[in-house]
């Protein structure tokens, strides 16, 4: 056992600090807004051309071929130079796992690299209105028609569709529940799209609603009725360290204990402290995590157990900063970063359903 | 970067799971002061972090602490931590240590008993002026009221002593790192037979852990633990390799595998309920372990403070 880094990983590391501090720009407009989104989209073939926007993919579509550890190295400089959110990150982190593994060579050459850019921005479209922790219970459906499907239904929650290019979803094509699902992607032009804001008051979601779409059987992720097994797979690279690495939390947390330390209040500097000492606890559960991974293990349920954590310390973390801040809160960063955080516990599953799956499937308690 | 146990530090720790399965079961916390130490010693687990001119194995503690979490499991009784991890820093030198024919109770700075000197041949206290080594023969012990009955604690006067002359750091960092591998073991084995309890105690016609407001305390559980052991792993590695925040690393695991331990415990008497709450069920050994360790070598809330005194200083550096 040891925690040393390589001389390959402290020189990537060193390469990902150099080049994010003379590259990372400031503060860009909200991602949910045109000018915003814009912008966060430039800043990805930025990074892109740096071959820094994915760096964990092959060559071929646009990455380095890093390892795990060294994409986690990458995550920590990258929350740590306060470089922008990753208007990509529906596609990178959470189709993209699927596609490489469930997808044709031609589906992965086809969208890999442009998502890579930041040239398609992807939105995922789960959630329906009657099919919230119930994914299941969806009633959109996808029709044979010559060759390819019309999709029909209603989508919502949908993050980013707002202004994203394409989507990617569940659609009944036969049987009931988790049986005769497929997995689509679809192009968002041609879908009626409805922008919700959100807590912030821009349009983070929308509604989506499909009358009939057309899309071809190049548009089909896997086989037609896999679509649940396919989707588990993208929802536990979500729920597991993909989605939300440490090195988020970590910047969060060294701001937080800087913020506490200006308040003086040792009881609340109590509180950042222990928020600094949990982020360092999900690092090194992550890097274990990582091992497991490199060894081959799948990790399957107990990526439950890294969303409760990681998804209620954001929340402490910036629920905190608010304490901290009264009403300057609104003036700083951090008031954006609460609401986000508010959002953790119930994305990517809820934390009520993330506790049953750690109960029933980790621990084997009887559902 | 290689952030787990090797099979041979694994394969330690399933040794010393199958001897105290055998030779420390839960009766034996009734009857038995050291169940299960004459095995242990038969195995040469308390030679492990002696150096070999002292007949140890010089293993690191890392190396050690599937087998130490496994003392927490089976809550063994007796001065473990004090004779197999603080001594071998202590008092290396001291004659048949590693054999396990000599026990050794310590009494570190800030607290204010020492447990199971009952059993000791050897004491060390720590004073104003330093660490002093007490004998059995040179000692009065009065038993103090405590939460763990089978870790009693002990006042210690003594008349005659011989003064200690190294550091007392090395040892204590270490025993606050194996009392929290310990706490860790606890917390597993609270959770384990909590979940058993579970799922055969019927209620309203269904196992009591089909029910949602039962399974999320469990699961509260599995997390707190499974975060706080890689803060024990990595304090040990901190200590071993001299890293510039190895006691804040130290705290940092303590004060997580307390709570993890404590949080355990909690939710363990309440999933048991009334049975929980008495003394003929086994459960209050391991509840008693819980709260009696989360308070050695500095309370939570002292290893807290600390944690939080170094973060206010100014020292946000990491290891790795």
């Amino acid at each position: 056992m040891d925690l040393d880094f390589s001389p390959a990983e402290r020189d990537f590391r060193a390469e990902v600090r150099d080049w994010l501090s003379t590259n990372a720009p400031g503060p860009l407009p909200s991602m949910d807004t045109t000018e915003g989104f814009e912008a966060h989209r430039a800043w990805e073939a930025r990074l892109a051309d740096a071959r820094l926007s994915v760096v964990s993919w092959p060559e071929e579509y646009g990455g380095r071929g890093a390892s795990l550890i060294e994409w986690l190295i990458f995550e920590e400089e990258y929350w740590a130079a306060g470089a922008p959110a990753r208007v990509t990150q529906n596609g990178i982190f959470l189709l993209a796992p699927s596609l490489m593994r469930f997808g044709t060579p031609e589906q992965r050459r086809r969208w890999l690299p442009r998502m890579a850019r930041g040239d398609d921005v992807w939105a995922q479209a789960w959630s329906e209105p009657e099919a919230g922790s119930d994914l299941a219970a969806l009633t959109s459906r996808a029709e044979p028609a010559p060759g390819g499907w019309r999709l029909y239904g209603h989508k919502t929650w949908s993050s980013r569709a707002a202004y994203a290019t394409h989507g990617f979803g569940l659609f009944r094509t036969s049987g009931t529940r988790h049986k005769g699902l497929t997995y689509f992607l679809f192009p968002l032009d041609e879908v009626a799209v409805r922008p919700i804001a959100q807590l912030d008051g821009l349009p983070g979601f929308a509604e989506l609603h499909f009358d009939g779409v057309y899309v071809d059987e190049s548009m089909v992720l896997g086989e037609a009725g896999e679509g649940w097994r396919i989707a588990m797979a993208t929802t536990s690279s979500e729920r597991g360290l993909t989605l939300r690495s440490p090195g988020r939390f970590l910047a969060t947390a060294d701001r937080l204990v800087a913020l506490a330390r200006s308040a003086g209040d040792p009881a609340l500097a109590d509180r950042a402290a222990r928020c600094w000492v949990e982020a360092e606890a999900y690092r090194l559960h992550t890097f274990q995590t990582a091992r497991r991974i490199m060894a081959g293990e799948e990790i399957g349920a107990a990526a439950s157990m890294g969303k409760v954590f990681w998804s209620e310390l954001d929340l402490r973390m910036h629920a905190l900063a608010m304490e901290l801040l009264g009403e300057r809160a609104g003036e700083t960063p951090w008031l954006d970063g609460f609401l986000f955080s508010l959002a953790g516990p119930i994305y990517a599953g809820t934390n009520e359903i993330q506790r049953n799956i750690i109960a029933e499937r980790v621990l084997g308690l009887p559902r | 970067m290689d952030f787990g146990f090797t099979d041979e530090q694994l394969a330690l720790g399933a040794t010393v799971r199958d001897v105290l399965r055998a030779h420390c079961p839960p009766a034996a916390l009734r009857t038995e002061r050291r169940p299960g130490w004459d095995q242990l010693a038969a195995l040469g687990f308390f030679g492990l972090l002696l150096p070999p001119e002292s007949d140890g194995l010089g293993l690191r503690l890392v190396d050690v602490l599937p087998a130490l979490e496994e003392t927490g499991r089976a809550c063994l009784p007796g001065p473990v931590v004090e004779t197999a991890v603080a001594a071998p820093y202590l008092v290396a030198g001291a004659p048949k240590l590693a054999s396990g024919a000599v026990c050794v109770s310590v009494l570190p700075p800030g607290q204010a008993y020492a447990p199971d000197a009952d059993l000791a041949d050897l004491i060390v206290v720590a004073g104003a002026d330093g660490l002093r080594l007490v004998a059995k023969e040179a000692v009065r012990l009065t038993p103090r009221p405590g939460v763990d009955p089978c870790r009693p604690l002990f006042e210690v006067a003594f008349d005659e002593s011989e003064r200690l002359s190294g550091p007392a750091g090395p040892a204590l960092r270490r025993a606050t790192v194996a009392t929290a591998a310990q706490l860790i073991g606890v917390a597993r084995e609270l959770l384990a037979v909590s979940v058993a309890y579970a799922g055969v105690r019927t209620q309203f016609g269904a196992p009591i852990g089909s029910f949602q407001a039962v399974k999320h305390q469990l699961a509260d559980v599995a997390v707190a633990a499974d975060f706080a052991a890689p803060l024990v792993w990595r304090a040990a590695l901190a200590v071993e390799g001299s890293a510039a925040t190895a006691d804040r690393d130290v705290s940092a695991a303590k004060a997580a595998a307390g709570e993890a331990a404590t949080l355990a415990a909690r939710v363990a008497l309440q999933v048991h309920g009334a049975i929980g709450y008495t003394e003929e069920l086994d459960l209050r050994f391991w509840l008693a372990r819980a709260w009696s360790l989360s308070a050695a070598y500095g309370t939570t809330a002292v290893h807290r403070e600390r944690v939080r005194a170094s973060l206010v200083a100014g020292d946000l550096g990491r290891y790795p």
